[in-house]
């Protein structure tokens, strides 16, 4: 569904050039669970980014669904981020202004649907998050956890083909970051998204399916820990 | 998988921009010191320039009412050629037909009052005038009875009063009379020449005095009456100019059709081609120059209004859009086009620039009335000045309603730009990069 091949991608700071990807291979089946792990600095947001497209690459190439995405058009990109792709950022990201609903209606206006289904999606994917009766909240008041959540349903709610989660819960306690994860992990059971997370903490890598070990730039190991 | 559908356009489009719109719009409330002090500025902008607009208008209109009113009339008829010559008071380009045309007119109901205008030199000697004096002038000669249905110069006789037909009598400007030193019944010497160019001596005496509020008229005119200069000057019956009263909401607008075809009816009676009927318009052409004068003078006002504006609002603006940097990095990543993300900071700061329009229009409007009740008193600042300019002391301002509707989308529209500019500098940075902002 997704091929990441001999992906380089080499940054410039200041007069030093970092060498985040240095030749990534990756193939993620449709339903996979997989995490991304490795110390600081070893390229994890780099490959997420690129997988998103939402940063490009030197040379090799990324495909989502057959469909090239390394030199695309910016238009195209956009058009592959707003439907087939979700993602979960380390801090939120949520808009302060808007309530939980409105913050997750609003990634779903962006597919064009009419009113009536933005409102019953969104509702029952905040009910699936553990979000009933918070829908009318801002992010201000709501805890860590609940904001994750929210931004998980932001996620999910356009049914992508796939979400990225950088860290989702660097941010969080333990006890609630691995709430997350549960979450995550019930919804890849029983929708079949695919997620692919980036992560450093042990606990996190335990949930994952399947685990590609980073480290400077390289695929380290990449093992299946329970059949998907 | 739904996601890739493509739904019904135009609907989806309104959607999409029902979310984009409650979003600049509760973003008013987050950044409430940028909104207060953002829309104050643009507020004090718009009223300032609403303002200067009704007064710059006001004295449009102003100068206008002074010109018809003490000067042109809202259409003349003169000796061919005669508009263009007349600040040299030629006698040789002449209404001739005087009678026949007045007849005319008078058939028609039109008011006219025929004038001749002429040079001469006006000589006061040592008592009763404090020193010996002389002073070139233009002088008029004026139909006592129907100068009144064309133009207000009777109503501003506020000493003494119009000379009678026959009488060797003056009516000068309070101006003038307090550089003399002149007062009523005093007596004055005018050398001018006739028609036919001769010499000729006027004694006469004083016998009112007035005060327009067109200081042109002020300073340089005097009059006599009509029946008396044609004698002086061997007129016999031709005049330099017949003026006309038409009705007209505002001058200049009136319909010289009916006129003309008046005097097309009796063309050999009336003159034929050695005449012309010349509009408010015609007779004013050289002070559309300055109009066009004061229009730039404006334009410079609006720019500099904008440009307080631009600098009053950029510094708060650009950091409530820089502080949302990250915000909109999540915004892109997700997919939002650049194209929405500028339309929804637009939206934004439109907001604010109406609201400030608003309360602008609000603070403008209540200067405006009082611009339009109470006026500015210019008499004082001016006096001395000389000026070719017909305004009174007072200036009054007037009502545009087209003004404050060009002010307030034009503050709208000035917010939007000072916000999209921030906005455009972010979105030519690498997502990963704003994302990566705290
Ligand atoms: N925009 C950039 N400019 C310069 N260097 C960059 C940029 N982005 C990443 N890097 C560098 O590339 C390398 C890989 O970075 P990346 O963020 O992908 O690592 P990471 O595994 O996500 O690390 P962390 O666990 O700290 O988030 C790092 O050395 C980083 O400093
Ligand atoms: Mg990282």
């Amino acid at each position: 569904m997704i091929t990441v091949t001999d992906v380089h991608k080499e940054y410039l700071d200041g007069e030093t050039h970092v060498r985040a990807l240095r030749g990534v291979s990756l193939e993620i089946e449709k339903g996979e669970f997989l995490s991304i792990a490795g110390p600081s600095g070893s390229g994890k947001t780099t490959l997420l980014n690129v997988i998103g497209c939402i940063d490009t690459v030197d040379s090799g190439s990324v495909l989502i669904d057959g469909l090239a995405v390394t030199g695309g058009k910016k238009g195209d990109l956009i058009e592959i981020r707003r439907n087939k792709i979700g993602f979960v950022f380390q801090s939120f990201n949520l808009i302060p202004v808007l309530t939980a609903y409105e913050n997750v209606a609003m990634a779903l206006s962006l597919l064009g649907l009419p009113e009536s289904q933005i409102r019953e999606r969104t509702m029952n994917l905040l009910a699936e998050v553990g979000l009933s009766n918070m829908e009318g909240r801002r992010p201000a008041k709501l805890s860590g956890g609940q904001q994750q959540r929210v931004a998980v349903a932001r996620a999910l709610v356009k049914d992508p083909l796939i979400v990225l989660a950088d860290e989702p819960t660097a941010n969080l306690d333990s006890e609630t970051g691995e709430a997350i994860l549960q979450l995550m992990k019930g919804i890849n059971q029983r929708r079949g998204t695919t997620f692919v997370f980036s992560t450093h903490d042990q606990m996190v890598m335990d949930y994952a399916d399947r685990l590609c070990r980073l480290h400077d730039g390289l695929i380290e190991s990449d093992e299946l820990r329970r059949s998907a | 998988m739904a996601s890739t559908e493509t739904p019904p356009h135009g609907r989806s489009h309104r959607v999409r921009l029902q979310y984009f719109a409650m979003l600049a719009l509760k973003n008013l409330f987050r950044y409430r010191r940028r909104t207060v002090v953002t829309a104050s500025a643009v507020a004090f902008g718009v009223a300032i320039f609403v303002a200067m607009a009704s007064l710059l208008n006001g004295l449009a209109a102003e100068g206008d009412r002074n010109l018809a009113n003490y000067e042109t009339s809202s259409a003349a008829i003169t000796g061919a050629g005669y508009w263009r010559q007349r600040e040299e008071y030629p006698l040789d380009i002449l209404v001739e037909n005087t009678g026949q045309i007045l007849s005319v007119l008078d058939a028609d109901g039109v008011a006219a009052a025929p004038r001749v205008a002429f040079r001469g030199e006006l000589i006061v000697h040592y008592d009763p005038y404090p020193e010996d004096g002389s002073v070139y002038l233009a002088l008029y000669g004026i139909d006592v009875e129907r100068d009144p249905q064309v133009f207000r110069l009777a109503e501003t006789v506020n000493e003494g009063r119009l000379p009678e037909p026959g009488e060797d009598g003056i009516l000068i400007s309070a101006w003038l009379a307090e550089r003399l030193g002149a007062e009523l019944s005093y007596p004055v010497t005018i050398t001018t020449r006739t028609r036919d160019g001769f010499h000729q001596i006027l004694d006469m005496d004083i016998v009112g005095i007035y005060q327009t509020p067109n200081p042109t008229v002020d300073r340089s005119q005097i009059y006599l009456p009509l029946d008396v200069v044609d004698t002086y000057l061997e007129m016999q019956g031709a005049v330099t100019a017949i003026h006309l009263a038409l009705p007209e909401p505002v001058p200049g607008a009136a319909d010289l059709g009916p006129v003309k075809e008046a005097l097309e009816r009796d063309r050999e009676g009336v003159g034929g081609t050695g005449i012309e009927l010349l509009s408010f318009a015609e007779m004013t052409e050289e002070f559309a120059a300055a109009v066009e004068i004061q229009d730039v003078a404006f334009n410079i006002v609006l720019v500099l209004l904008g440009f307080i504006a631009v600098v009053g609002i950029s510094n708060t603006m650009l950091m409530a859009v820089l502080e949302r940097e990250r915000e909109i990095g999540m915004m892109r990543a997700i997919g939002m086009r650049d194209g929405e993300i500028r339309l929804m900071f637009a939206l934004e700061a439109a907001a604010i620039g109406l609201l400030g329009a608003a309360a602008g229009l609000l603070l403008g409007a209540r200067l405006v009335w009082y611009l339009v009740n109470h006026g500015i008193d210019y008499g004082t600042l001016l006096e001395g000045v000389e000026m070719d300019f017909r305004f009174a002391d007072v200036l009054y301002g007037v009502w545009s309603v087209r003004t404050m509707f060009t002010a307030a989308v034009g503050a709208a529209m000035l917010a939007a730009v000072v916000a999209l500019l921030p906005v455009r500098a972010i979105l030519r940075r690498e997502i990963t990069e704003s994302l990566r902002r705290h």
